[in-house]
């Protein structure tokens, strides 16, 4: 085989495998985009369902001291009623 | 009758599982020791063979033993796009090879030969797992 011809065949293939390279090289790069997008939503998504559940917690917790609230303010207005008839009471025995 | 459909099903999915498995390895695992031998191969065998073989070839026989020490070089030094360049080199060696050979009417004289085919794949895989390495590190 003479240098030229060696040369030209060396030149092909060099040619021929940059060109497969480049090719592999562009399919790897876009898989790996695809990869790093399907990561990045799967982060979303699962920040999505952890603020979710902690609205729904939130929200129970709220309902629950809405509950106490309630209940509080029934006893603040019994004790009131309670404490208004027993200064009555002692008023009443301090006049006699 | 359906035992033996099952039994198959089975034979299948294991086949399959074993089938995923290496393709996984193929496409994943260490490339190192691949590397080197690769590079190894291509500083003492491939000058050697393609001269036994071919003829005097400067391109071949010169080139390609150095092409091999700055790929021991690469992976010696744990650098990543240096070991992309080397095994691009390294590739395009073995591909130069088995080019030569068809040129020669050599390659399909014996199945010995179909070696530098499997060479070139080899190197080829070990460029791409590298890549893919160079690429998920980057990404994170």
């Amino acid at each position: 085989m003479d240098n030229s011809t060696q040369i030209v065949l060396a030149i092909v293939t060099l040619l021929g495998s940059a060109g497969i390279w480049k090719y592999a090289e562009a399919r790897l790069r876009v898989k790996a985009e695809l990869k790093k997008e399907e990561k990045s939503e799967s982060d979303t998504i699962l920040y999505r369902d952890d603020l979710r559940r902690r609205v729904e917690d939130m929200d129970n917790a709220l309902k629950e001291a809405h509950k106490e609230l309630l209940e509080l303010t029934q006893k603040v207005a019994k004790l009131e009623t309670e404490n208004t008839f027993l200064r009555r009471e002692i008023d009443i025995l301090k006049s006699k | 009758m359906l035992t033996l459909k099952k039994k198959i099903e089975t034979i299948v999915a294991e086949l399959t599982l074993r089938y995923d498995s290496l393709r996984k390895i193929w496409q994943y695992s260490d490339s190192q020791p691949t590397e080197i031998t690769l590079a190894a191969a291509l500083v003492t065998l491939y000058p050697i063979a393609t001269y036994l073989e071919l003829g005097y070839s400067p391109i071949m026989q010169l080139l390609a033993p150095i092409a091999g020490l700055y790929q021991l070089y690469c992976v010696s030094g744990k650098c990543l796009s240096c070991r992309v360049r080397a095994s691009f080199v390294t590739f395009s060696f073995y591909l130069l090879a088995g080019v030569m050979y068809l040129y020669c009417g050599l390659l399909f004289q014996g199945p010995s030969y179909w070696g530098w085919i499997l060479l070139a794949v080899s190197s080829f895989g070990s460029l791409k797992r590298i890549k893919k390495e160079e690429l998920h590190r980057k990404n994170g």
